[in-house]
């Protein structure tokens, strides 16, 4: 019974150092204090070497001493579960394991993983992960290890069905995952380093860990090989772009870089990357998986403004239009063109131009800061509102509207070819044909700098006839 | 009435026949949109040249203090009197449907109407005759190589924007070659409705009677390194077999160097023998700073069916420079200049001075202190022929959270007219809130006041104050993957100084 009792300090470790097969070092029975009570570790947990008996002391051993009047009593019961780990051990095996490589029953006692080197026989804790490395000739820390090595001590998490989501999410990271390129091309070699996929990546994830990032993932062998786990889904994955998204040309070069085999656009895109910009479907965009049951949503694409466009692209944006229009398409839909771009564009709410430009408008219309006749038909827009502002020259010409210029009549001509759409805002061709015209009036002739009356009369002569009747001069000085 | 239940009426059956088609996916976009405005103009009134009296600043008025103008010999005298109060109140209902999926691959079809009313009750509002208006509605058929389009249309290319009903192919003939042609039966510049609808000739003018044809077609080629694109388009009249108008453009870009651009482009009229518009422009882009220098010509074009090309209207040629910099990641600086100088008219007379040149200029910044708020504000002035202006501008925003907006707006302007005598100055002060409950739904309402000061020393100097209030409502409807509402290609409002 004593025996029992000195071992019950090793085994109420055990649990823990199971639990989760890392860390665990803290032990909750001081064996160093109940030194001089267990001559044996055995004592307490006859199951390690005994399959025949439990592993725990039972806790009847323990009132023997507190009992409440030596000492005090203690409330322990042995667990009823096994633990919950994903360590790939037991004591049994493991002694049956090392009798076969050693050919001897043991040379390991307690010690030799549940003290650090040199500690004194009950100074023992957690198995010390640094002890399980040196016995087999892992040279390095624990989580420094090489990854090939996790599979030694550690089972898939798939078969590690006790440990629940919390405990998963509690996983440290292996020194080698801070590699530099590790996020990226670094673990793809790992995993496809031994097939199907390596089981060092097992040991911790499972195929929908992969999946959260890998939108081609069940076309992938590595990754289908492992089991499903939704507990992998603990560890939070982090995606980050390779090294050429980060090149200011790239927005506008990845489609040109995108018509050569797509397979590494596919490792995290999906057909709805290419939709979060692209208006349409694009034909390179067929060879990317689509989103779908299976898939995770892999990279999540954010539209953002191309380098290209700059700050003030808005302002300027209509000459590159111009040229490449198709270019234009590949992100923007029509409707978008024509939230500005519309014909006829009386609208009834702020839009293309700012609050109050109506007020100001014929300082902008007057030299044509830009084509008003683009989206506003003259007629029906400008016209229209003129004649109901009683700005129309119906009934009279010369009555004095343009009052800021004294005899502004001898000065129109000027003001007439220079800003000639302003003038038709107002005035109709009849008001000028009552001057300008080589049949009535005062046979003003209109014709100025660069008339050519030959390609004109050539085009459109009943444009000439509006004038001249059916006698159309063969020169405009005729 | 009629066209009020007409306009209602379509704009519940396009949104009905979207969500009942068979497609395997559609994108329906409804804008409806309401605003309430009024303006005053002017009425034009005589009185006998002897009962004109002389007015304090020495001139002459009528009794009841308006200027007047008394032509030499004439018997009466002439002025304007300030017009009606006219009110306004529009309401406009556009609708953007695409559909696709319908059993054939890379076919679709693309609606785009408007149903608009003026609820105003002086029926004012430009553009709201008639009630519905169909600005697009066509198949298309897309392929790798191929696009064709059947139905009604917009084409917009460096000679314009101009619709028409009928067919349109595009051709890709791969390393970035593509050709392009159409015809069909063209509609009115700048609107959806024929050249011979009476809505579009309010002041009784020449008018052709038939619809025009329009055809043209377009090479181009894009590279990683440029871009060049080659237009040709004539209107022809049906009933005369004449020309509307035959021009043709050539528009490129080079991008020579990484950040460095240079796109230039020119329109010829082939019918009058000159250029048109044309302009060049060459722009550094960083995500710090945009500059960009150009040059431009801006002449109008008018189609042949009127006279007015016969007046010979002369370009004006301009260089320009702007400026785009963030010197702070939160801070944004703009600037803009441009001066022009028109050809020579040969009308020029000793008489009268007109000026033959101009410039304009605006600056602006704005400034994000958090995510949530930002400052805008800027000042624009511009001189030139004909017209006037200059200001200040400003804007609050804030987004108290991720589906609200809230802006508070105001600016100031000063209008000298050069050709009339009517200095203005205008406050406005206003207000605008967007609520998006719903990735879908977008609301929106403001309200603005307009102080108008008009600074005459005579009774037509008077104030002209008014309150202007607007609502929207757009409503987004789909499916299929991409199916979330893509941002818009330009912000709503315009920045201060722009």
């Amino acid at each position: 019974m004593i025996a029992a009792l000195r071992l019950l300090p090793v085994l109420l470790a055990i649990p823990f150092l199971f639990q989760q097969g890392h860390a665990q070092t803290r032990d909750r029975f001081d064996h160093w204090q109940h030194r001089d009570l267990f001559p044996k570790c055995t004592s307490c947990h006859a199951g390690v070497q005994d399959q025949a008996q439990t592993i725990w002391p039972q806790p009847a051993a323990c009132a023997d001493c507190h009992d409440g009047v030596i000492t005090e009593t203690v409330r322990w019961r042995p667990p009823s579960d096994p633990p919950a780990t994903n360590l790939r051990f037991t004591h049994r095996a493991h002694a049956e394991a090392v009798g076969r490589t050693t050919r001897a029953d043991s040379l390991l006692d307690c010690r030799s993983c549940h003290a650090e080197p040199g500690a004194d026989r009950m100074q023992v804790r957690l198995a010390v992960a640094q002890n399980c490395l040196d016995c087999h000739g892992i040279r390095a820390p624990h989580l420094e290890a090489p990854d090939s090595s996790c599979a030694t001590c550690h089972v898939p998490l798939a078969q590690a069905v006790r440990l629940t989501r919390a405990d998963v999410s509690e996983f440290p990271v292996p020194q080698s995952h801070n590699a530099r390129e590790f996020e990226l091309e670094g673990h793809g070699r790992l995993a496809k380093g031994t097939s199907p996929v390596s089981a060092a990546c097992a040991t911790c994830h499972a195929r929908d860990f992969c999946s959260e990032c890998h939108v081609n993932a069940p076309e992938v062998a590595a990754i289908q090989a492992l089991a499903p786990d939704p507990r992998s889904l603990a560890i939070e994955s982090k995606l980050k772009a390779p090294r050429s998204h980060a090149d200011p040309a790239f927005l506008r070069r990845h489609g040109s870089d995108v018509r050569q085999p797509a397979t590494a656009c596919a490792t995290c895109h999906t057909q709805e990357s290419c939709l979060a910009c692209h208006a349409g479907k694009p034909t390179v965009a067929l060879a990317l998986p689509a989103s779908g049951p299976g898939r995770g949503k892999g990279a999540v694409i954010h539209r953002e403004r191309p380098a290209s466009h700059g700050g003030d692209f808005a302002d300027l944006h209509g000459p590159a239009a111009d040229a490449r229009p198709a270019t234009c398409s590949g992100c923007h839909v029509r409707s978008q063109c024509l939230d500005c771009h519309r014909p006829n564009a009386a609208d009834a709410a702020p839009g293309y131009h700012p609050a109050g430009f109506l007020s100001r408008h014929p300082a902008a219309a007057y030299t044509r800061e830009t084509s008003c006749a683009d989206c506003h038909n003259n007629g029906q827009f400008c016209a229209d509102c003129h004649v109901s502002a009683g700005l129309s020259a119906r009934g009279r010409l010369n009555a004095g509207y343009h009052d800021a210029k004294g005899s502004f009549i001898l000065g129109h001509g000027q003001a007439a070819r220079q800003n000639l759409e302003s003038c038709v805002a107002c005035h109709s061709e009849r008001d000028c044909l009552s001057c300008h015209s080589a049949r009535a009036g005062q046979r003003f002739n209109p014709h100025g700098p660069g008339f050519d009356p030959a390609t004109l009369r050539r085009k459109n002569s009943q444009a000439c006839t509006a004038c001249h009747g059916a006698l159309i001069p063969s020169s405009p000085g005729q | 009435m009629t066209s009020n239940r007409a306009a209602v009426v379509t704009c519940l059956a396009l949104a009905g026949s979207a969500s009942v088609a068979g497609a395997q996916g559609y994108q329906l976009r409804i804008d409806t949109r309401a605003q309430t405005a009024a303006y005053r103009g002017v009425r034009q009134d005589s009185v006998l040249a002897n009962e004109v009296v002389t007015a304090p600043t020495g001139g002459l008025q009528t009794a009841d203090g308006f200027f007047v103008r008394c032509p030499p010999g004439s018997t009466f005298c002439f002025f304007f009197r300030p017009g009606a109060y006219r009110q306004g109140g529009p309401l406009v209902s556009s609708v953007d449907l695409t559909m696709w999926g319908m059993g054939v691959r890379g076919l679709s079809l693309r609606v785009n109407g408007r149903a608009g009313v003026d609820l105003g009750e002086s029926e004012v509002w430009p553009g709201t005759e008639p009630a519905v208006q169909l600005l697009e509605a066509y198949a298309e058929y897309a392929i790798r190589r191929v696009t064709t389009r059947g139905g009604r249309q917009l084409l917009a290319n460096r000679l314009g924007v101009v619709g028409f009903d009928g067919g349109r192919a595009i051709l890709r003939a791969g390393a970035g070659l593509e050709a392009e042609a159409y015809v069909g039966l063209g509609m009115a510049r700048a609107t959806a409705l024929p050249v011979s609808s009476a809505v579009l000739n309010p002041l009784d003018d020449f008018q052709p009677r038939e619809r025009q044809w329009v055809a043209g077609g377009a090479v181009g080629w894009s590279g990683r390194r440029g871009d060049v694109r080659i237009d040709y388009q004539r209107e022809v009249e049906r009933e005369s077999r004449q020309f509307a108008s035959e021009r043709a453009a050539i528009s490129g870009e080079v991008r020579p160097l990484e950040r460095w651009s240079l796109a230039a482009g020119v329109e010829y009229d082939l019918a009058n023998t000159w250029f048109g518009n044309a302009d060049a422009a060459l722009r550094y882009v960083s995500p710090r700073i945009t500059v960009a220098v150009g040059a431009r010509q801006y002449r109008p074009h008018f189609d042949l069916w009127t006279i007015w090309g016969a007046f010979s209207p002369v370009p004006y040629h301009a260089v320009n420079a702007s400026v785009w910099l963030r010197p702070l990641e939160r801070l944004e600086l703009r600037g803009r200049w441009e001066r022009y100088a028109f050809s020579p008219t040969e009308t020029e007379t000793p008489l009268v001075d007109v000026d033959n040149d101009g410039w304009r200029f605006g600056a602006g910044a704005s400034f994000s202190p958090t995510d949530s708020w930002t400052i805008d504000v800027g000042y624009r002035e511009e001189y030139g022929p004909g017209a006037s202006s200059h200001g200040f501008e400003g804007s609050v925003s804030v987004v108290p959270s991720p589906r609200i907006t809230l802006t508070a707006y105001g600016s100031t302007l000063d209008r000298p007219l050069e050709f009339r005598f009517e200095e203005t100055g205008v406050d406005v002060f206003g207000v605008d809130a967007e609520w998006r409950p719903t990735a879908r739904v977008r609301l929106a309402l403001g309200g603005a006041h307009y102080a108008e000061d008009r600074r005459r020393p005579d009774a037509s100097g008077f104030d002209w104050n008014q309150t202007r209030l607007n609502a929207r409502v757009t409503l987004l409807f789909g499916s299929g993957a991409d199916h979330a509402p893509l941002p818009r290609a330009l912000r709503t409002r315009p920045r201060a100084g722009s």
